[in-house]
């Protein structure tokens, strides 16, 4: 057997490991392209038609909002339609209950219950669509899609966590420039969107979702009122209520019905009042829409049929709908609405909008106002397209070539894609053209006119479709080539693990063990290990596996000990000496027994997932209980982590200066974090209060320095005692490597160090959890590191009868496990940013002041509830994550990120402890470490490689997050929203974890070869990275969780 | 009952045929249990699993202890009553081992999982445990090989060994539809988780049958 060179094989690790990253980069890369939009806002230049060579700048629109106004009639050409407009939202309100599906009715309770509208539908008085919603169908990306008509990028889910302000242009930033007056009562979020807009509004919070009276109340009361004044232009109303009653009930709930009266009752009120001031106060157009569907259970998130099915609902409109059948029986895209509000009312169309005009509501106006507004539509998408491909030019295609033969709707555009939207533009422009001249001369005929209205549907239609399936298309090159190069990465590491495990076997054969009589039996562990690995491939084909993900954890770690069990019951030595090993055996009987028992309350700890979560749980339970109780707990387990702390410093053998100054800095900190604990965890306003900050960066500095202290220094420090081989009490002397005792009291030495930087890690990072998680989660994490302390001390017990990957893949379980026992899910929703705030959070406060405005005193959040979205409110907030395959691949991305987390967290500690366990077998470890995270990544890539092949064929069309990018946001106005919750996104970028572990393999090496003098003993240059590693893990902060409905 | 007591004396090694009618016997009182539950009381694993599981163990212990008493280890020096009464203890400590490991594996608590719970592991532990402690009693050395290492030896071994072992897994993998969110009424505890022990009860019961077909032969030189 070929002996590889120390060299060799960190190069080849090194380049594995490389080739790994930036495989997972480009795959990164490519499934969350980043699309670019358009900035700024849509001005006069709107109504000219794009000029294709020159720089369209007309100059800055600096005019005073009347002027403007005028300036935009003038220019439109279309006489504005209405003067005002109101915008009755009602959330989560499936276009299936008003205009029936499939063309049957509604259901009769549902008919019923509506008598108002469905006279307006029967009269011709409205017209109403299946607005048909892009996912993720929750309130926000859709309140963001109806007024911008743009459909997000997928990541702007997740960088626009904290982004409040919409920036793109959108509706009512056009409205406002032409010094519209703003009103808006219901949902909040609207004031989150747009601060500072509205002249009045009162915003009710989509938190308390069992709340389906009072919160509609809210937005009743001011109705009567607003619809008497005439001092506004635009009024928004948000009903949150029906989307309660789906929440609380589904679709088939018992308040459906009266909820839907209610409703009706609201539409009734504002229609009647527009009819008796419709000519003294100028046109008003009610537009009743709704954000999103809900499933049969209520739920809503995902893109199918039901979710998607959301209303879009014009009454006032002055045109001829002949009757019920046509008036129902349509269907639109949600982002429709943009632009077909943006051109009745007269501004321009926003600059990123995807949408068509919905035609009939135009019916009203002259043919040539008809074909302008079509020519306006079409000048916006023109220009959007021109930004996204970047070659668009049409300048080489002129005019005349259609001018000198009759142009006809049916010429062929099969060309390239440029020149298909050039073709289909310039048809559509040149059939307009011809037809105003003819109309000029008086000879236009119908046919031309309907001509030209065909040729723009067809460009709209392509447009749109080509512009909205860009936010979903992948480059599937850059990920093959991603994927190759992680496989590739895989298989490197993999014949190095394989040549390493070959050629360890052999020196193990060469020196000793191999009396062992049942090897056969041995190998349950690790099949199983190897098996849990392919079994969770395979669950993440399925969305409920992913939603549900933490019973595959905790399923698999349990099993895992049980086997572990077994496996002590085999290796138990014969009855005939039985004396010797009993209490070895018993110790490990327990240890195995514990794991189970805290495994078992640590499931019981939250009900995470989707479709379980009402069930009762511990922290339910004990929140129930009230604030004592959870304190108590909270008191013992922090006291509890301190004492566990010292015991297993004290394990150490040798008890010399280096270990009281750690011990030293435990307590203190232990202290600290005790003392933040009880002062100020009460509340919310303490916690957020100056003393609690300093107390909290206080704590961060103690522990930062601790980490990073005993990191630098304990190598120096760390006296060389020349000891017998392996004292008795030294609980990691499982192993007696045949060396001479110089070397063993090096390794000896190394071995306290490596334990004690280990130690202060894991211990730093229980306090620091302590102080950021929730009061509830504390007994998990003192639960999470008896296991993590537990399991080690099991596999040292047990000596060399579990291979060194079986032990560190048993600690990644339990990581695994553990964190979806501190609440957490795959759900962005359950992110808790509660954390984020105990640092640096100072305003924080005033969050928590504006969420409770005085006119929704009565539902004021009280305490640090608001943060603490998944114990509250997780049916609310979990993004439904049903059927979904984009927002599972959300799941898994989130995931992943966690994944990351949890590596750090635990398994390289866990490593260290192994590393000092196992002196010898170090080198050994380092590749089996690596090729733990290269299988977890690999699994992870594989289950993104699937989605997406899954996800290909599917129309790609709509599954894009319609999240408009919203930039970062300026926010002068509302300072609620704390920057303090940027820092989380890095988190990602710190990944390169994964490149430190090939550093380690030198590290043993050099024992081998020299010896080397202590101080320029290898160990301090590669240490020092490891205690960045604490910052990153507190919790991702994303500020809010999706703005749920 | 008679013909099962002539057949006593050979103990350990138990012919083909034996085997056959002993696990006929369990499939068949498994059956008899399902078949009495769902045309007598008209209720089944799924609308009532607490009693209908009830009545599969009460009609399947008293098969299970009696035959393989039969089969017991030793039986010069252990009487046919004796084997009987370390089977029926055997039953309730048998089921409070099961209960213990499926809640460690989630199963859920709570006062309403209670005799669902209870039910399950009785069955389970006629499953696993009963026969086994008919047949070895308190004899740490066959457990450990039986359970631990899983070394059958015997046709006897073979007997206990795979059913049992069968039935642990069938169940573990009977587990796996319980967080699918198809809200069909058999995901809840422990219908499915009663089905894959059941189905790997059977399977492997067939299984061993095979088996013991297979070494009749060579049964005497591998015995040492």
């Amino acid at each position: 057997m070929s002996q590889m060179t120390c060299k060799s094989l960190t190069i080849i690790t090194l380049a594995g490991v490389i080739i790994q990253m930036i495989g997972l980069s480009l795959f990164v890369w490519g499934f969350f392209p980043v699309k670019p939009a358009l900035t700024g806002v849509s001005g006069p230049e709107s109504y000219r038609a794009p000029a294709f060579d020159s720089d369209e700048n007309y100059g800055n629109i600096s005019l005073p909002p009347h002027q403007l106004r005028s300036l935009y009639q003038d220019l439109s050409g279309i006489p504005p339609s209405f003067d005002r407009l109101i915008l009755l939202v009602i959330d989560g309100l499936p276009a299936e209950f008003v205009l029936g599906k499939d063309g049957n009715p509604p259901r009769k309770a549902f008919m019923e219950a509506m008598p108002y509208t469905q006279s307006l539908l029967a009269n011709g008085m409205a017209i109403g669509y299946h607005a048909k919603a892009a996912p993720p169908t929750v309130t926000m990306p859709r309140l963001k899609a109806m007024v911008s008509g743009a459909i997000g990028g997928f990541l702007d889910v997740a960088f626009n966590f904290n982004t409040q302000a919409m920036a793109d242009d959108n509706l009512l930033g056009q409205f406002s420039s032409i010094g519209w007056k703003m009103v808006m009562h219901g949902d909040d979020t609207w004031l989150k969107l747009f601060p500072g807009l509205f002249t009045r509004h009162d915003g009710v919070s989509s938190f308390f979702v069992k709340d389906t009276i009072q919160v509609d109340q809210n937005v009743s009361r001011h109705l009567v009122d607003e619809l008497s004044r005439d001092d506004w232009n635009l009024l928004i109303l948000h009903y949150l209520g029906l989307d309660h009653v789906g929440h609380i009930g589904g679709r088939s709930s018992l308040l459906m019905a009266p909820k839907l009266a209610e409703m009706d009752e609201v539409v009734k009120m504002i229609h009647t009042s527009i009819l008796t001031r419709e000519n003294d106060q100028g046109w008003t157009l009610l537009v009743v829409v709704s954000d999103h569907g809900m499933t049969e259970n209520g739920n809503h998130g995902g893109s199918s049929f039901e979710e998607a099915d959301s209303l879009a609902l014009f009454v006032g409109l002055r045109g001829h709908v002949s009757d019920y059948k046509s008036a129902t029986q349509n269907t639109a895209q949600q982002v429709d609405i943009a632009p077909t509000l943006a051109l009745l009312l007269g501004v321009p169309i926003p600059k990123n909008n995807v949408g068509v005009l919905i035609a009939e509501t135009f019916d009203q106006l002259k043919d040539d106002h008809q074909l302008r507004a079509l020519e306006l539509n079409s000048w916006q998408l023109f220009r959007l397209l021109d930004a996204q491909i970047s070659c668009l030019s049409c300048a080489n295609i002129s005019l005349n070539d259609f001018s000198d033969g009759q142009p006809s709707v049916t010429t062929e555009c099969n060309d390239s894609l440029e020149k298909m939207f050039c073709c289909l533009y310039m048809n559509a422009a040149v059939l307009h053209s011809t037809w105003k001249s003819k109309k000029v001369s008086q000879s236009s005929s119908w046919e031309d006119y309907n001509s030209t209205v065909i040729a723009y549907h067809k460009f709209l239609k392509t447009a749109s479709e080509w512009l909205s399936s860009r936010a979903t298309d992948k480059p599937v090159d850059l990920l093959a080539f991603g994927v190759t190069a992680m496989l590739l990465s895989c298989l490197v590491l993999l014949s190095l693990t394989l040549h390493m495990g070959r050629e360890i076997n052999l020196i193990e054969k060469l020196h000793h063990y191999h009396s062992n009589n049942d090897m056969q039996m041995c190998f349950l562990d690790e099949i199983f290990v190897l098996g849990v690995i392919l079994i969770l491939v395979i669950s993440m084909a399925s969305s409920s596996m992913v939603e549900e993900e933490h019973y595959i954890w905790h399923f698999m770690s349990s099993t895992l000990f049980l086997i572990l069990l077994r496996k002590t019951v085999q290796l138990l030595p014969a009855q005939n000496s039985l004396s010797k090993g009993t209490k070895n055996f018993k110790f490990q009987m327990c240890s195995v027994f514990v794991l189970l028992i805290s495994g078992r309350i640590l499931r019981g700890c939250h009900q995470g997932g989707v479709n379980w979560t009402h069930l009762p749980d511990i922290s339910k339970w004990l929140e129930n209980s009230g604030g004592v109780h959870v304190k108590t707990v909270q008191l013992v387990s922090g006291v509890s982590v301190v004492i566990l702390g010292f015991c297993f410093l004290s394990l150490l053998s040798s008890k010399k200066n280096v270990i009281l100054v750690v011990g030293f800095n435990f307590l203190v900190s232990g202290l600290l974090v005790l003392v933040h604990i009880v002062k100020y965890q009460e509340n919310a306003f303490a916690r957020s209060s100056y003393g609690a900050t300093i107390s909290a960066q206080m704590i961060y500095a103690v522990l930062g320095s601790t980490t990073v202290g005993t990191a630098v220094l304990s190598p120096w420090f760390m006296p060389i005692q020349i000891s017998k081989v392996g004292s008795s009490r030294d609980i990691y002397s499982s192993i007696s490597v045949p060396s001479d005792v110089k070397d063993k009291s090096l390794l000896m030495a190394l071995k306290d160090s490596l334990y004690v930087i280990g130690w202060a890690y894991i211990f730093s990072w229980c306090l620091l959890q302590l102080l950021l998680q929730q009061p509830i989660n504390a007994m998990p994490i003192l639960l999470l590191l008896v296991q993590i302390l537990t399991s080690l001390l099991h596999f040292s017990y047990s000596g060399l009868h579990h291979k060194e990957w079986v032990e560190i893949s048993t600690l990644y379980f339990l990581g695994m496990a553990g964190h979806f026992a501190l609440g957490n899910s795959n759900s962005l929703a359950t992110i808790d940013v509660a954390g984020a705030f105990i640092v640096r959070g100072a305003l924080h406060q005033e969050c928590q002041f504006r969420t409770s405005s005085p006119d929704n005193a009565g539902l004021s959040l009280s305490g640090s509830a608001d943060l603490k979205f998944n114990s509250i409110d997780s049916i609310h907030n979990c993004i439904a994550v049903n059927e979904e395959s984009f927002i599972c691949l959300e799941c898994i991305f989130s995931e992943y990120i966690e994944l990351l987390q949890k590596n750090q967290e635990l398994v390289v500690p866990a490593a260290f402890h192994r590393i000092s366990f196992k002196n010898m077998a170090a080198l050994k470890h380092c590749f089996l470490l690596s090729m733990i995270v290269a299988f977890s990544l690999s699994s992870f890539q594989m289950s993104m490689a699937a989605r997406n092949l899954l996800q290909a064929p599917a129309g790609p069309l709509p599954t894009l997050p319609p999240m408009p990018k919203v930039a970062l946001p300026p926010m002068p106005s509302i300072p609620t929203l704390p920057q303090a919750t940027l820092p989380p996104l890095p988190t990602l970028p710190n990944q390169p974890t994964l490149p430190k572990l090939p550093t380690l393999p030198p590290m043993p090496a050099a024992p081998k070869v020299t010896l080397p003098p202590l101080p320029s003993n290898p160990i301090p240059t590669t240490i020092p990275s490891i205690p960045n590693i604490p910052s990153t893990i507190p919790t991702i902060p994303f500020l809010s969780p999706p703005p749920s409905t | 009952m008679v013909k099962a007591s002539t057949t006593e004396n050979p103990s350990q090694s138990v012919s083909p045929m034996q085997t056959f009618f002993i696990h006929l016997i369990c499939g068949v009182g498994l059956a008899v249990g399902l078949w009495v539950a769902h045309n007598f009381y008209s209720i089944s694993l799924i609308s009532n699993p607490s009693r209908t599981l009830r009545l599969i163990w009460v009609t399947m212990c008293p098969l299970v202890i009696l035959f393989y008493s039969c089969f017991r280890k030793n039986p010069e020096k252990c009487s046919y009553l004796k084997a009987v009464i370390r089977g029926v203890l055997a039953l309730p400590i048998g089921a409070l081992v099961n209960a213990l490991g499926a809640i460690a594996l989630g199963a859920p608590v709570g006062i309403q999982y209670f005799p669902k719970t209870v039910n399950w592991s009785l069955l389970m532990s006629l499953f696993t445990f009963v026969p086994a402690a008919s047949v070895f009693g308190s004899s740490w050395e066959d457990w450990r090989r039986i359970f631990a290492h899983t070394k059958p030896n015997a046709s006897v071994d073979y007997m206990i060994c795979l059913p049992a072992h069968g039935a642990v897994i069938g169940a573990w993998f009977g587990a796996w539809p319980m967080p699918l969110d198809w809200e069909r009424p058999w995901q809840e505890w422990p219908i499915c988780v009663s089905y894959g022990a059941m189905a790997g009860y059977l399977i492997t019961m067939v299984l061993s049958f095979v088996l013991v077909l297979a070494r009749g032969g060579q049964q005497h030189p591998k015995a040492d």
